[in-house]
């Protein structure tokens, strides 16, 4: 039997190492310092072509969240899910790994690498959430 | 520049329609629309369908089902504003002298299409991390009632409001009269949202005919037409820093441009119609619409400020939450409502002394930017 690799699920916004940590990708601007998530080939600020692909950093602060209870078949209920904002700064919905009760709009959160399902393959993916408090 | 009027109006039943098609429903629209307007189908010159989850050419077949063949008709997809860009579509045919009548409609089979919460494209990056439309509205929800002390029985009331006077409207989804403990006790969705502060999931279809200010002279009904003054479109733009969730400057920039075009101001408005889809959302369109000020809308709710024969009646017809929303119909049954009420011809509902009326349609979402397309039109007496 075949231990296949896990992969991250979006491969060009999450990039995932070999020891299982991982960033998000996102553009930054060289003419006006805008910053994307996730990556754009044109400057909605300035209209620049030549944007830099940029590492985003891992940690932030949220902004709003909501408790989901209905959802599409693809998601176990309930989740939280909020924007993150990171410096750059640049904002970023993903699903907080946190009890409804402990989320609150300014806590400091950090973006963790958590399985995400399998491909139609059947080989295991990696995805993102944010989880409470600043990086380890 | 010519003078734009709606001389004819007609919408189906809203509701669940099992044994219906866009088609179907789109033609009962258009027909109704052409009886009230009492002109022989003929002078029709253009034609514009918004539908949004239906099949292609659905404006095709609405024509072909009314006898009308040889028009110019382009099918119009702008998610939720789709109805609201028809309307546009033909407003500037007459502008540009290409028509002296034009029809306008939209038509949703919904239930046809899809169930349960309603999600972005399946492209949308953050639909695949578990966004869906509930779940967006609800977290700008949240963050209003940080900003501005917004409570979950505030909210609950613009949907009381709302299906109250849906109650009033024949062709409304919903019937009865609910209550804040309804609202608060109904099945979690997306916190602090229930079911009830989500516009239901509705079939039907409503129509509009437009004509010249001389076409009217010459063969319309002056005392039914009612004076279109402005149709604005605008598209999201790009957010090049994060942007407030709490304050729509979309709604805002499309808002001003309508009110440039009308010669009108914020403050000429008499009663609005707007984009309800969560309760929420009520407060972010008529704060963006510059109706009330950031941050009092749901005070001014709680006080009675909006409801029929309130300072500025807002969503009288039941709105998107009472009313139902069948995508691209909705657009224009807003336009349909505010000729009934400048008519004087909207029953048990009616607004006295209206004179002044608009009309706000926010549609689609895509990532980074504040809402894809968003219309905002202003009908005179």
């Amino acid at each position: 039997m075949t231990t296949r690799t896990p992969v991250s699920f979006r491969p060009h916004d999450l990039v995932v190492d070999d020891d299982g940590t991982g960033f998000l990708r996102g553009s930054r601007c060289p003419s006006c310092g805008a910053h994307y998530f996730p990556t754009r080939e044109v400057c909605a600020g300035c209209l620049t072509e030549d944007l830099e692909t940029i590492p985003l950093p891992t940690d932030g602060t949220l902004y709003t969240y909501t408790v989901v209870h209905r959802s599409t078949p693809a998601f176990e209920v309930p989740y939280v899910l909020g924007y993150v904002d990171l410096p750059g700064p640049v904002r970023v919905l993903g699903q907080i790994d946190a009890d409804p009760e402990e989320v609150a709009i300014g806590m400091d959160v950090h973006l963790e690498i958590v399985p995400w399902g399998t491909n139609d393959e059947g080989t295991p993916l990696l995805g993102y959430r944010f989880a409470p408090g600043g990086d380890a | 520049m010519t003078d734009v009027y709606v001389i004819g109006i007609g919408m189906t039943q809203f509701g669940k329609h099992p044994d219906r098609t866009a088609a179907g429903l789109g033609a009962e629209a258009v027909r109704g629309a052409i009886h009230d307007a009492e002109i022989d189908p003929r002078a029709i010159r253009t034609a514009y369908a918004g539908h949004v989850f239906q099949p292609m050419v659905t404006g095709q077949q609405v024509l072909g089902q009314v006898g009308l063949a040889g028009i110019p008709l382009a099918n119009v997809e702008n998610a939720c504003s789709s109805g609201a860009t028809a309307i546009r579509g033909s407003f500037l045919d007459i502008l540009a002298g290409e028509a002296d009548v034009s029809l306008a409609f939209g038509t949703e089979h919904l239930t046809g299409a899809f169930k349960g919460a309603f999600t972005p494209g399946e492209d949308d990056p953050e639909a695949a991390v578990g966004a869906t439309m509930p779940a967006v509205y609800a977290m700008r929800a949240r963050r209003y009632m940080e900003e501005f002390g917004l409570t979950r029985e505030q909210l609950a009331r613009i949907s009381v409001k709302n299906k109250r006077n849906a109650a009033l409207n024949p062709l409304a989804h919903f019937k009865k009269d609910i209550t804040i403990d309804d609202v608060l006790m109904a099945k979690p969705i997306a916190e602090p949202f229930g079911l009830l502060d989500c516009s239901p999931v509705s079939d039907g279809a409503a129509a509009v005919l437009l004509a010249s200010g001389d076409w009217v002279k010459r063969h319309g009904d002056p005392s039914r037409a009612v004076r279109l003054s402005a149709s604005a479109l605008r598209t999201g733009k790009v957010e090049t820093a994060p942007g407030s969730m709490t304050f729509e400057e979309l709604t805002r920039d499309t808002a001003n441009d309508a009110y440039e075009r009308a010669g009108v101001g914020p403050e000429d408005i008499d009663f609005a119609e707007v984009h309800d889809c969560f309760t929420i959302a009520e407060v972010l369109r008529i704060e963006g619409l510059g109706l009330w000020e950031q941050g009092t809308y749901p005070a001014a709710v709680e006080r009675g400020e909006a409801d029929i024969g309130g300072r500025l009646p807002v969503n009288p017809s039941g709105g998107l939450l009472g009313k139902g929303h069948p995508l691209a119909a909705t657009g224009v049954a807003q336009v349909v409502e505010l000729v009934k009420q400048l008519r004087g011809d909207a029953g048990s509902r009616q607004i006295e002394g209206a004179k002044v009326g608009i009309a706000h349609c926010r549609g689609g979402k895509t990532v980074g930017v504040e809402g894809a397309a968003c219309t905002v039109q202003i009908l005179t007496k």
